[in-house]
C-alpha cells in the first residue's frame, strides 16, 4: 500500500508514470493508494475562457483526454471557475480527482466550513477528493492555521464527515513558510508549490521543500510551470514544452497548469502523452540557461511581490488591494449599481 | 516627465504619513515651546562614534528624500539650518531621490556650512558597472556643491543577486574603493530594506565597509529582523549601523496605533546604531524629532522589550513593513535594471 519514494527515476527525478489507456501518465498521490494524472488542470485560467459554453467544453475534453486531477479555488474569479467546472464535470465527476481550496487566510474555522459548502454547491458534488488551504505565504499563517478555532479544525472535521478525502495546503511565497506549515505536524496529504526552472535558483521550493515531502510521503503538487503568466516563454528564455517537461520531471505527483483554451489543452495533453522525463543532464543544462535571469526573481514575481496574492488574502492580512486585479475588478462590478434611472446627484445636493 | 506620477505618489504617501505623525504626537507643551523658536539653553543632539572610524555623527540624521518633498526651498534651507543648530551633523541623500532635486536642495542649504556637516549620499548602479558609479559620483558632488563626501553608499541593495553584481569584476565595489583612494569620499557603505539575508551576503564578502544602513524599528524587532540578524554582525565587525524607517516607512506604526511617534523614534535610537535617519518634510516634524533626540537617553532593555511586544501582533505578517514584503519601496532605476515591472504595472 504505502508507496513512499515511488516514482523515482534518475537521481530521484520523476518517472514517466504508468500511462492509462489514453496515454496521459498516472502517478501515485503521495503515500496513498490513489493515482492521479501527471498533468493537472489549473482552475484559475478556466475563468479566462470567453464564455460558459467554451469552459464546459474545455473541461469535458480534458476529462475525455485522460486528465484526472482538477484544481480549483473558492476565491478564483469570485466563484465563477468552480461554477463552470461543476457544470463541465456533470456526468464525469467520478472520473476525476477533484480539488479545491479554502480561503481563510488565517481566519476562523467557521469561515472555512461555510466556504466548503459553497464550493461543493458550485462544483455540484457531495465531496472533494482534496481540500487545500489556499495561499499560505505570510509568516504568521502557520500559527493562525493551527490556533484554537483556526482553519485546521475545519479541515479535520470535513474529513471526518466524509466531505473531503484528503487535506493539503498551497502557497507561492516562501519555502520557509511551507516548512513551518509542514512542521506543525498537521496530517497533510498534499502540498502545492511553484516548481519551474527558475525556482531552482531562487528561494527554491524544489531544493528546500520537495525532499521534506518525499521523506514524509506527502504528495507534491507542482504549479506555475510556466512561471505564472508565461513571461519567460514570451521573452524567449525557454519554450513552453521545455518548461512543462522540466516541471513534470521533478519528483511530483502532478503538475498543475492553467488552461483557458482548447488549443492550450490540446498542446499540454500532447506534451503529457509523449512525456519522457528529462535526464539529469538535460535538467542541468536547462537550469544553466535560466540561472542568470532567475537571480533577482524577475520571473517569479509571486515570491517577491503581491502580484499573485488574491484580495481575500490581502484583506485578511491587512495589505493594500490592487484595483487592477481580476478579482478586485469583479468584486467592484458585483457591487455596481445597475439600476435606472440614475438619481440626479446635483439636484440632491442642493 | 515619465516618472513624475510615481514620485508624486510616493511623495504623497510619505508626506501625508509625516503630517499625520505630526498631528498625532506633538504635545501642547512641545508645541508651545517650538512656537516661538528654540530656546538656546536646550540640550544638543548627542554624537556617537561612526563604527571603528574616528568620525562622530549625530544620533539623529536628516533623511534626504523628504528634503525634496518640501514645497519651498526656503523651508528646506531653514530646516537644515535649524538641524545644524541643534547639533545634527548627519545628512542623508541619494543620487536618485526626486531625480536629483533632493541633492540640489541639500547643496543649497549647506552653502557655507559644508564643514559642519557629515554628508552622505548614495549611488544607484543597481548592478551596473564601476564607470556608471563614478559618473553618478561626479553628478552628486556637483549637485551637493562639494568636492568630497563623508560617506558614499551603494543604494537599495534589495535584489537577491545584487551582492553578486556589486562584487563582480568592474562592479560598484571597485568604484567605492577608487573614490576613497582619490579622496572624493571618506567612508563607504551600503543600504537596503528588503531582507537580512541579502545584507548578510554583502557582509560575507569581507569588504572594508565603514557603514551599513537598514530598517530598524519596533516591528522589525520580531519580523524578518535586521535587528536580530544584521545589527550584531555589524557591531561585531566595527561597521557603523545606520538605522532608517523608524516608524515603518510611512508612519504605519503610529497611524495604526501601535506606538506613538516618540516611542517609535526612541526605540530605534536606543539600538546600538551610530545614527537613526528620519525623513522630515516640515519644521514641525524636525522639532518633534528634536524633542526626543536632544540629550537623548536610551530606553532600558525592559522598556524596549515591552514596545516590541506591543508591536508584535502588527509585525507578524509584515503588513506595516511593506518594504520587506512588497515592491512598494523599490525605486524606478532598480526596477529597470532588474527587469521588474514599473510601479504602474506592478502596483502594491
Amino acid at each position: 500500500m504505502a508507496s513512499e519514494g515511488r516514482g523515482g527515476s534518475e537521481e530521484g527525478m520523476a518517472s514517466g508514470g504508468a500511462p492509462r489507456g489514453d496515454g496521459i501518465p498516472m502517478r501515485p498521490f503521495g503515500r496513498h493508494d490513489q493515482d492521479i494524472s501527471a498533468l493537472g488542470f489549473g482552475g484559475h485560467h478556466l475563468g479566462d475562457a470567453p464564455d460558459e459554453g467554451t469552459a464546459i467544453r474545455i473541461v469535458q475534453e480534458a476529462v475525455d483526454s485522460g486528465i484526472t486531477f482538477f484544481d480549483n479555488c473558492w476565491e478564483y474569479h469570485r466563484g465563477k471557475t468552480e461554477d463552470w467546472m461543476g457544470k463541465g464535470l456533470k456526468g464525469r465527476r467520478d472520473k476525476v480527482f477533484l480539488m479545491t481550496k479554502v480561503c481563510t487566510h488565517g481566519r476562523e474555522a467557521m469561515i472555512a466550513t461555510r466556504m466548503l459548502e459553497q464550493s461543493l454547491n458550485r462544483l455540484q458534488t457531495d465531496h472533494l477528493d482534496l481540500w487545500q488551504v489556499h495561499g499560505v505565504g505570510w509568516d504568521n499563517d502557520p500559527d493562525l492555521f493551527m490556533r484554537p478555532n483556526g482553519a485546521a479544525e475545519a479541515l479535520l472535521k470535513a474529513k471526518k464527515e466524509g466531505k473531503v478525502r484528503f487535506l493539503g495546503f498551497t502557497g507561492h511565497k516562501e519555502p520557509a513558510v511551507h516548512l513551518k506549515m509542514i512542521e506543525t505536524g498537521f496530517p497533510f496529504d498534499a502540498v502545492q508549490m511553484p516548481l519551474n526552472a527558475f525556482d531552482a535558483h531562487f528561494q527554491s521550493f524544489a531544493e528546500q521543500v520537495l525532499p521534506e515531502l518525499s521523506r514524509r510521503g506527502i504528495a507534491a503538487l507542482g504549479m506555475k510551470p510556466l512561471s505564472g503568466h508565461g513571461e519567460p516563454i514570451v521573452n524567449g528564455e525557454l519554450s513552453a514544452e521545455e518548461a512543462l517537461r522540466y516541471a513534470m520531471s521533478l519528483p511530483v505527483a502532478t503538475t498543475i497548469t492553467g488552461i483557458d483554451k482548447l488549443e492550450v489543452l490540446r498542446q499540454n495533453v500532447k506534451i503529457a502523452r509523449n512525456f519522457k522525463p528529462m535526464t539529469t543532464a538535460e535538467m542541468q543544462a536547462l537550469r544553466e540557461r535560466t540561472r542568470q535571469s532567475a537571480g533577482d526573481g524577475r520571473y517569479e514575481l509571486y515570491k517577491v511581490s503581491l502580484r499573485f496574492d488574491n484580495p481575500e488574502a490581502r484583506l485578511a492580512h491587512g495589505f493594500p488591494l490592487d484595483d487592477q486585479s481580476v478579482e478586485v475588478k469583479e468584486m467592484m462590478k458585483a457591487t455596481e449599481n445597475t439600476g435606472f434611472p440614475f438619481p440626479d446627484v446635483k439636484q440632491q445636493q442642493q | 516627465m515619465a516618472d513624475e506620477k510615481g514620485f508624486t505618489r510616493r511623495k504623497f504617501v510619505q508626506g501625508s504619513a509625516a503630517a499625520l505623525t505630526a498631528t498625532i504626537v506633538v504635545k501642547p507643551s512641545l508645541a508651545e515651546r517650538t512656537g516661538g523658536g528654540v530656546p538656546d539653553n536646550q540640550e544638543q543632539v548627542p554624537h556617537r562614534p561612526l563604527g571603528k572610524t574616528s568620525a562622530q555623527v549625530s544620533a539623529l540624521g536628516v533623511g534626504g528624500f523628504h528634503l525634496g518633498s518640501i514645497k519651498e526651498e526656503k523651508e528646506s534651507n531653514e530646516l537644515v539650518a535649524r538641524a545644524l543648530d541643534a547639533g545634527i551633523n548627519f545628512f542623508d541623500n541619494c543620487w536618485e531621490y526626486h531625480d536629483g532635486i533632493s541633492e540640489a536642495r541639500l547643496g543649497t542649504a549647506l552653502k557655507g556650512k559644508r564643514d559642519q556637516a557629515f554628508l552622505m549620499t548614495k549611488v544607484c548602479t543597481h548592478g551596473r558597472t564601476k564607470d556608471v558609479a563614478m559618473k553618478q559620483l561626479e553628478e552628486s558632488l556637483r549637485r551637493l556643491q562639494t568636492d568630497h563626501l563623508d560617506l558614499w553608499q551603494i543604494h537599495e541593495v534589495v535584489y537577491y543577486n545584487d551582492p553578486d553584481l556589486i562584487f563582480a569584476v568592474n562592479g560598484a565595489a571597485e568604484a567605492l574603493l577608487a573614490a576613497k583612494q582619490q579622496g572624493k569620499v571618506r567612508f563607504i557603505g551600503f543600504t537596503g530594506h528588503k531582507n537580512p539575508a541579502i545584507h548578510l551576503k554583502m557582509l560575507s564578502h569581507d569588504f572594508p565597509f565603514d557603514t551599513v544602513q537598514m530598517p530598524l524599528n519596533a516591528l522589525d524587532g520580531t519580523f524578518k529582523s535586521f535587528e536580530q540578524q544584521v545589527l550584531p554582525e555589524a557591531n561585531k565587525r566595527g561597521i557603523a549601523a545606520l538605522g532608517m524607517k523608524s516608524l515603518g516607512g510611512s508612519g504605519e506604526i503610529v497611524s495604526r496605533g501601535a506606538l506613538t511617534a516618540e516611542e517609535g523614534l526612541r526605540y530605534a535610537m536606543s539600538l546600538p546604531v551610530a545614527t537613526t535617519i528620519s525623513g522630515m518634510d516640515s519644521l514641525g516634524v524636525l522639532e518633534q524629532n528634536l524633542a526626543v533626540a536632544r540629550g537623548f537617553k536610551p530606553l532600558t532593555a525592559d522598556a524596549m522589550q515591552s514596545l516590541r511586544e506591543r508591536a508584535r501582533p502588527l509585525a507578524a505578517d509584515g503588513r506595516y513593513e511593506l518594504f520587506k514584503t512588497t515592491t512598494k519601496y523599490d525605486g524606478k532605476v532598480g526596477r529597470e535594471q532588474h527587469h521588474y515591472p514599473t510601479e504602474e504595472k506592478l502596483p502594491v
